[in-house]
């Protein structure tokens, strides 16, 4: 088992690039190995131990690696990206991208996260303990799939456009999201515990259950009648129409 | 400054020169006989040169070419490359940004492109991309084929006047060519419709695309313009279309050539040669296509090789690329071009395990292999429609090795082995054949032969290099060093610069612009721009003082004078 906590030395004011810090780039390497990757800064090419304390406590490989996060991430972006194994435990907020295209281990934040959160994630875990931003679990621009395998759980609520163009996986979100959600479902699965407003537009397959108030139903859906998820009722609709669409989407 | 290319494998198929070592004399941009002691030396090494590549067919400007841009922001996470002392940052893969255009072709030994479309209208905004695009030479074809004048006049049956408003076309979009793209089809689709074949009367211009297509290629040799009708068939990408293509390539017997070359140039062939009547019995035609090439002289024709993976398709063929976007459920962008012809681009990616991929695939390659001549089919993926350019070194290996096509047969849907004639074909071309398709034949089609695509005297110092010993190699079976190699030049030289050395990029000069300023008699000027004063003044939405392409927007033009000669007209 290996432990690599890392910590800012300062505040940091410009955003970093933080693909590096992954539990397949830190997995059997030393605290020197560690302070040598890099991080852009802006512009500016620095490293890891250039901007941040890190302490290594064992040796293992990337599936037996948790990398704790202490202090203020919030301007560190693409933290897990494409990471395969490992756990990221990160006790504060952080920018956007995290766990982009992440395709295996798990991620847990105590904080809240930017926007682009699980961006084309392909499998393992993510759970947002505060609130995410925009394009949670969604496709990056132009893209016709986002999410693709994988669970997004967030306690909080979202922002926009939750999962947009998600062809697989499942997104649990306890609070309200902003509009839009389920954008061009294909094939993705999404729960959303609270409100929401114009939910599964051009979507084509897969899965929206919205239990609490949808605010604005977009005409574009088919009323099949009532029918129970897990013993709660729901009217079920069919849809997106307009594009054909097989969706499902559940309203109570 | 003098250049000496020693020792040097050269293959020139203009002047002969089949692999001799042959040196190299280069002053002032220019090939010459022989230099002075002072020159600086590039030693080739007993590797392979050549004339600096031309490309006849390509979108790499232009308003379309931004739409693609704009609707594929995912295309920019590839082909990403960070900015150097002398080179802007790169992105894209299918549609690259304007650096990398030039960077791309240089880096695999071209020098000179042409842009396949510009509609008049939209011809500043060519320009202007054109103008940023380093290193090469280039030129833009301008779209006729659907305007509301060329119809009218063709209707009219007024060949002066036709060709007044082809001369005047040109000027306005400082264009090189005659293109014409699914006449008749792109004003139909205003209409939400299209012409399916060259026989159907275009509705209130009450014209067909076969009169379009003759009257074109009428008034172009009227002009005595370098390059002939440049010709996008009608009914492309439909199964069957190789009927039409047939038909329109009689059209040419019509038509007598003003100068050595053809009088039509059939592009993208590989979309335009489909038998069968629907997907399920889609079938290679390529054949009677190149049965028709191998037996007349005056239409050539070129691949539009299809690669397998991303690709953007972009066309002034408007009902097509609807047609397209609701077949592969894709991202979809119309333009219409007011008075001009219309627009489309949809993303596609190819697939060796979709059996209509596939065999389009192979249909491209048995285009190639078996037209006899290399001067009738010259070397293109109808960038980025096939396929991005970057490719051409993967076409060039797959045509000089049968061993590699039957082991990429091997990969592809078994769909190839009953609808093509490919798995069959053992021809290879040879360094000669490849240097007419991309170079020779190319300058020769385009009508610039005497100072593009060969090694001669007088020719432009646009020189490649290769990191290939011709006289060691066997293409054959060394089909991955050939792809290597013509992936990246060990040298380019444009214009008697060194500008690629081992496949970096080492200067970046600014090319030039070709266009071709066609003078015809005053009168018949006068009389053309009565009507197209009406059309500005009832339909179209910008001022006629506001219509021409100036000078400012080409800073450094190849300008081509010629003008009418009196020929026999119906």
């Amino acid at each position: 088992m290996q432990t690599v906590t890392i910590r800012p030395m300062k505040e940091i004011k410009i955003s970093v690039e933080g693909e590096n810090i992954s539990p397949d780039k830190f997995g059997g390497k030393t605290e020197k190995e560690i302070q040598s990757l890099v991080a852009w800064m802006g512009n500016q090419k620095t490293t890891i131990g250039d901007l941040f304390s890190v302490k290594v406590e064992g040796s293992g490989p990337a599936a037996d690696t948790k990398i704790v996060l202490e202090g203020d991430f919030s301007r560190v972006k693409r933290i897990g990206e494409g990471m395969t194994a490992g756990l990221i435990l990160i006790n504060g907020n952080v920018d956007m991208h995290l766990g982009a295209k992440m395709s295996g281990g798990k991620i847990s934040v105590k904080g809240n996260v930017d926007s682009w959160a699980g961006r084309e994630m392909k499998g393992g875990e993510l759970i947002i303990e505060g609130n995410a931003a925009y394009y949670l679990g969604a496709g990056y621009r132009g893209e016709s799939c986002g999410m693709r395998g994988g669970k997004i759980t967030v306690m909080g609520n979202a922002l926009d456009f939750v999962g947009e163009h998600m062809c697989g996986g499942e997104i649990i979100v306890n609070g309200n999201t902003g509009i839009l959600p389920g954008l061009s479902n294909n094939g993705g699965k999404i729960v959303i515990g609270g409100n929401t407003s114009r939910p599964g537009s051009e979507m084509s397959k897969g899965t929206i259950i919205v239990n609490g108030k949808v605010e604005e139903m977009i005409p574009v859906f088919k009323l099949e009648g009532d029918e129970a998820v897990d013993a709660v009722t729901y009217k079920k609709y069919t849809g997106d129409v307009v594009v054909g669409g097989k969706g499902i989407l559940y309203v109570k | 400054m003098e250049l000496l290319i020693k020792n040097g494998a050269v293959f020139d198929p203009k002047n002969g020169i089949k692999g001799d070592k042959t040196d190299i004399s280069i002053k002032d941009g220019k090939i010459v006989s022989n230099v002075s002691s002072k020159a600086t030396v590039i030693d080739a090494g007993g590797r392979l040169v050549m004339a600096g590549g031309v490309d006849a067919h390509s979108h790499i400007a232009g308003a379309k070419v931004n739409v693609g841009r704009m609707m594929r922001p995912e295309d920019t996470r590839s082909g990403i490359s960070p900015r150097t002392k002398i080179t802007r940052p790169c992105t894209g893969y299918t549609v690259p940004n304007v650096y990398a255009m030039g960077y791309r072709y240089a880096q695999m030994g071209y020098t000179t492109v042409f842009e396949a479309a510009q509609a008049i209208m939209k011809a500043r905004h060519t320009h202007e991309e054109l103008e940023e695009i380093p290193i090469i030479d280039k030129g833009a074809l301008t779209l006729f084929g659907s305007n509301w004048p060329t119809m009218d006049f063709v209707r009219e049956k007024n060949m002066d006047k036709l060709a007044a408003y082809v001369a005047w076309g040109l000027l306005a979009s400082r264009g090189f060519g005659v293109k014409c793209v699914n006449p008749g089809g792109g004003e139909m689709w205003g209409f939400g419709k299209n012409v399916t074949g060259i026989d159907d009367v275009v509705p209130v211009f009450d014209v067909t695309p076969k009169e379009i297509i003759v009257s074109l290629m009428k008034v172009n040799e009227m002009l005595g313009l370098p390059h002939s009708v440049h010709l996008h068939c009608n009914n492309l990408g439909n199964p069957g279309n190789y009927k039409t293509t047939l038909a329109s390539m009689e059209l040419a017997n019509q038509v007598k050539a003003s100068k050595d070359r053809q009088v039509m140039h059939v592009t993208h062939l590989l979309f335009n040669s489909w038998g069968g009547t629907n997907w399920g019995d889609f079938e290679s035609k390529a054949d009677e296509v190149a049965n028709y090439l191998n037996n007349h002289d005056n239409v050539t024709g070129d691949m539009g090789q299809m690669i397998f993976g991303s690709a953007t398709t972009m066309t002034a063929d408007g009902p097509k690329q609807y047609a397209n976007a609701k077949l592969l459920h894709a991202k979809w962008s119309n333009g219409d071009v007011e008075l001009e012809d219309a627009s489309g681009v949809v993303p596609i990616y190819y697939v060796k395990q979709i059996s209509v991929h596939a065999i389009m695939w192979a249909i491209g390659l048995e285009l190639a292999l078996l037209t006899k001549d290399p001067y009738k089919m010259l070397l293109t993926t109808d960038h980025p429609n096939g396929g991005p350019f970057v490719n051409y070194s993967e076409v060039i290996a797959l045509l000089m090795s049968n061993k590699k096509r039957q082991e990429e047969i091997k990969t592809v849907h078994e769909a190839v082995h009953a609808k093509n004639k490919l798995p069959g074909l053992d021809r290879e071309l040879d360094f000669s054949e490849i240097a007419i398709m991309t170079r020779a034949g190319t300058a020769k089609v385009l009508g610039l032969l005497d100072t593009k695509g060969h090694l001669g005297v007088g020719a432009d110092a646009d020189i490649s290099i290769y990191d290939i010993k011709p006289d060691q190699i066997d293409p054959s079976v060394e089909h991955a060093k050939i792809k290597s190699a013509f992936s990246n030049a060990a040298y380019t030289i444009k214009g008697g610069q060194v500008v690629v050395k081992d496949g970096q990029i080492t200067a970046t000069p600014l090319g030039r612009t070709y266009w071709v300023d066609a003078k015809v008699p005053e009168e018949h000027h006068t009389e053309m721009m009565k009507d197209i004063v009406k059309k500005f003044k009832n339909y179209y939405s910008i001022q006629l003082a506001n219509y021409m392409v100036q000078d400012e927007y080409v800073t450094h033009p190849q300008v081509i004078k010629t003008g009418a000669i009196p020929v026999e007209v119906n």
